[in-house]
C-alpha cells in the first residue's frame, strides 16, 4: 500500500485545531478500521455543514435558514441582546440555560495591531439592529476577558452610549473550582471590583 | 532590584537552553486551540517570539501574564534557532489600566507596531527596553492622575493623550534612529517648510533637485509644527506634558510622521488605519 493516501489524511486532519501529528495518525488508523458507512456519514456531515451552514441575517449565529433558531423563537426576550465574539461563545452561554434574550455575534474582536477595525466586525449591523428594532433595552457585552475582548467592549460602550441603551459587561474574576492562591493579581483585582453584597438566602 | 543571576542562561540534558529575563509583551497571536505565540521585548535578548501552551484556558497557571503590555519575569526553554517555550511568567506590572483605556491601548499598540516593524529580532537593547517601560509607566501615571481629576472634560483629556503619545512616537523614532529631519534643509541647513517623506527630511528649493521634486509632493511644515517637533525631542519626557500645542499642530505632525513611516516601511501602519476609523 502506498503511503500517499494515509499521509494525505494525516495532513488533512492536522489542519484542525488541537490536532498534532500523533493524534492525526491515531485518528487515521482508527478511520481505516471503521465500517465504510460510518466513514461516509462523517464525510457527509463535513460536507453538509460547508454547504448548508450560513450566518443568521440578524444575529450572525450559524444557521441553515435565514434566521437562526434563537431569533425565530417567539419565546425569547427581545429586549436584551447579548454580544459575543464567536458562535461557539453563544453555544456556551446557551448551555447555562439562564439567559432568555437574543444574541449578536461579532465574528471576531477588535485589535489595532492586527488591523481588525470596527467595520470588519458586525458592529454596524448591531447598531442598525438596535436603531430599527426599537425594543432593545439592554445590551450585555460578553466578549472574552482578554485584551481584544476588553478593547471591543470599550469600543461598543462608546458607540452605544449615544443610543441611550443600558450597556452592561459580564463580570470578570475567579474561575469556579479554582483557588485564589493560583490567580494572578489582575484577575483578583477584577474579582474585587465585581464584588456583590451577600444576600440572606435563609 | 534586579538580580544578576536572573539573567543567566543554562543548558539542560536535551541541550536546551534556559533563559530567565524580564519581558514586555508586545503582541500575541493565537496558535491552535488554546496556545499562544507571544512577542516580547526582553531585557537580555531584545525582541523574541516564544510559545506558550494553553494560556487561553481559564484554568491556565499563566493567568493574564501574557496579555499585551504586561511586564513580566519570564523563563524560556529552547534550542538555539527554534522558538522557545515559556515555562514561567510572573507579572511585575500588568499595566492593565492602559489596556482598559481604549485610547491608551490603541496608541500604545501604535508604538509597538512601529517598534516591531523597525527593530530586528534577537538584538538586545537595554536603552530601548527602559524607554518602553518608562513610557508605559508614565502613561499609567497620567491615567491615575486623570481619574482623580473631577473634570469630565473628555475632549481635553483625549487631546492631551494625542499629544503625549505623539511625543512618545517621536522619541521612539529618535531612539531607533529613524526620526525624520524637520528643522532646516537636510543638505544645507537653510530654513525650509518643505518636508519630503520619502527622503525623511526637509529640503530647501535649491537642494530639492528636480528628480526629487518631481516624484513626490512635499508636505508643508508650519513653524509651530517644527517647534513642537523639536521640543518633543529635546524636552525630558516628564516635563513634556507641559507642551500644549494647538490640536491642528498635533494632527499635522502626526500625519507628517505617518507619511514618513509609510515610506520607511513600504506600507501603512495597521494601527494608523485603525485610529483613522474610530
Ligand atoms: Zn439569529
Ligand atoms: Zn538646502
Amino acid at each position: 500500500m502506498s503511503n500517499g493516501i494515509v499521509e494525505n489524511l494525516i495532513n488533512a486532519l492536522m489542519k484542525l485545531p488541537g490536532i498534532g501529528r500523533k493524534t492525526a495518525q491515531r485518528l487515521s488508523f482508527y478511520i481505516m478500521g471503521m465500517p465504510a458507512d460510518e466513514v461516509k456519514s462523517i464525510a457527509g456531515a463535513l460536507l453538509e455543514i460547508k454547504e448548508k451552514a450560513r450566518f443568521c441575517r440578524l444575529c450572525f449565529n450559524i444557521t441553515e435558514d435565514e434566521l437562526c433558531a434563537i431569533c425565530s423563537d417567539p419565546a425569547r426576550d427581545k429586549s436584551s441582546i447579548c454580544v459575543v465574539e464567536e458562535p461557539s461563545n453563544l453555544i456556551v452561554i446557551e448551555r447555562t440555560k439562564t439567559y432568555k434574550g437574543l444574541y449578536h455575534v461579532l465574528l471576531g474582536a477588535l485589535s489595532p495591531i492586527d488591523g481588525i477595525t470596527p467595520e470588519k466586525l458586525k458592529i454596524n449591523e448591531l447598531l442598525e439592529r438596535i436603531k430599527t428594532g426599537g425594543e432593545v433595552a439592554e445590551v450585555i457585552i460578553a466578549t472574552n476577558p482578554n485584551t481584544k475582548g476588553e478593547t471591543t467592549a470599550q469600543y461598543l460602550s462608546q458607540v452605544l452610549k449615544p443610543l441611550g441603551i443600558k450597556t452592561t459587561r459580564i463580570a470578570q474574576g475567579l474561575p469556579i473550582g479554582g483557588d485564589i492562591e493560583f490567580a494572578d493579581e489582575v484577575t483578583i483585582a477584577k474579582a474585587l471590583e465585581g464584588r456583590k453584597e451577600m444576600t440572606d438566602n435563609n | 532590584m534586579r538580580n544578576k543571576r536572573d539573567e543567566r542562561t543554562t543548558l539542560n540534558a536535551k541541550n536546551e537552553m534556559l533563559t530567565r529575563t524580564e519581558g514586555l509583551v508586545l503582541r500575541t497571536q493565537q496558535y491552535g486551540e488554546a496556545d499562544l505565540i507571544v512577542t516580547y521585548l526582553t531585557l537580555s535578548k531584545g525582541i523574541i517570539k516564544a510559545f506558550a501552551k494553553s494560556p487561553r484556558k481559564t484554568k491556565s497557571r499563566f493567568g493574564s501574564s501574557m496579555e499585551p503590555l504586561t511586564y513580566a519575569r519570564i523563563s524560556l526553554w529552547g534550542k538555539e534557532q527554534s522558538m522557545p517555550r515559556i515555562t514561567q511568567s510572573d507579572i511585575i506590572n500588568s499595566f492593565c489600566s492602559l489596556r482598559e483605556s481604549f485610547k491608551d491601548f490603541t496608541y500604545a499598540s501604535k508604538l509597538i507596531e512601529i517598534l516591531i516593524s523597525i527593530t530586528p529580532e534577537g538584538i538586545p537593547n537595554k536603552k530601548l527596553f527602559s524607554f518602553l517601560l518608562g513610557v508605559l509607566n508614565f502613561a499609567e501615571i497620567q491615567i491615575t492622575k486623570n481619574s482623580k481629576l473631577r473634570t469630565k472634560n473628555w475632549d481635553l483629556r483625549n487631546k492631551n493623550k494625542d499629544t503625549m503619545y505623539l511625543i512618545f512616537q517621536v522619541r521612539l523614532l529618535v531612539m531607533l534612529g529613524y526620526a525624520p529631519r524637520l528643522k532646516g534643509c537636510g543638505k544645507c541647513g537653510v530654513k525650509s517648510p518643505d518636508f519630503y517623506p520619502h527622503i525623511g527630511t526637509a529640503l530647501c528649493g535649491r537642494c530639492a533637485v528636480p528628480s526629487v521634486k518631481g516624484r513626490e509632493l512635499p508636505l508643508r511644515l508650519t513653524d509651530s509644527t517644527i517647534n513642537f517637533y523639536s521640543h518633543s525631542i529635546e524636552w525630558p519626557i516628564n516635563i513634556s506634558t507641559r507642551l500644549k500645542p494647538h490640536h491642528e499642530t498635533v494632527s499635522r505632525l502626526s500625519s507628517v510622521m505617518d507619511e514618513h513611516l509609510t515610506y520607511l516601511l513600504g506600507k501603512k501602519l495597521m494601527t494608523s488605519e485603525f485610529l483613522a476609523k474610530i
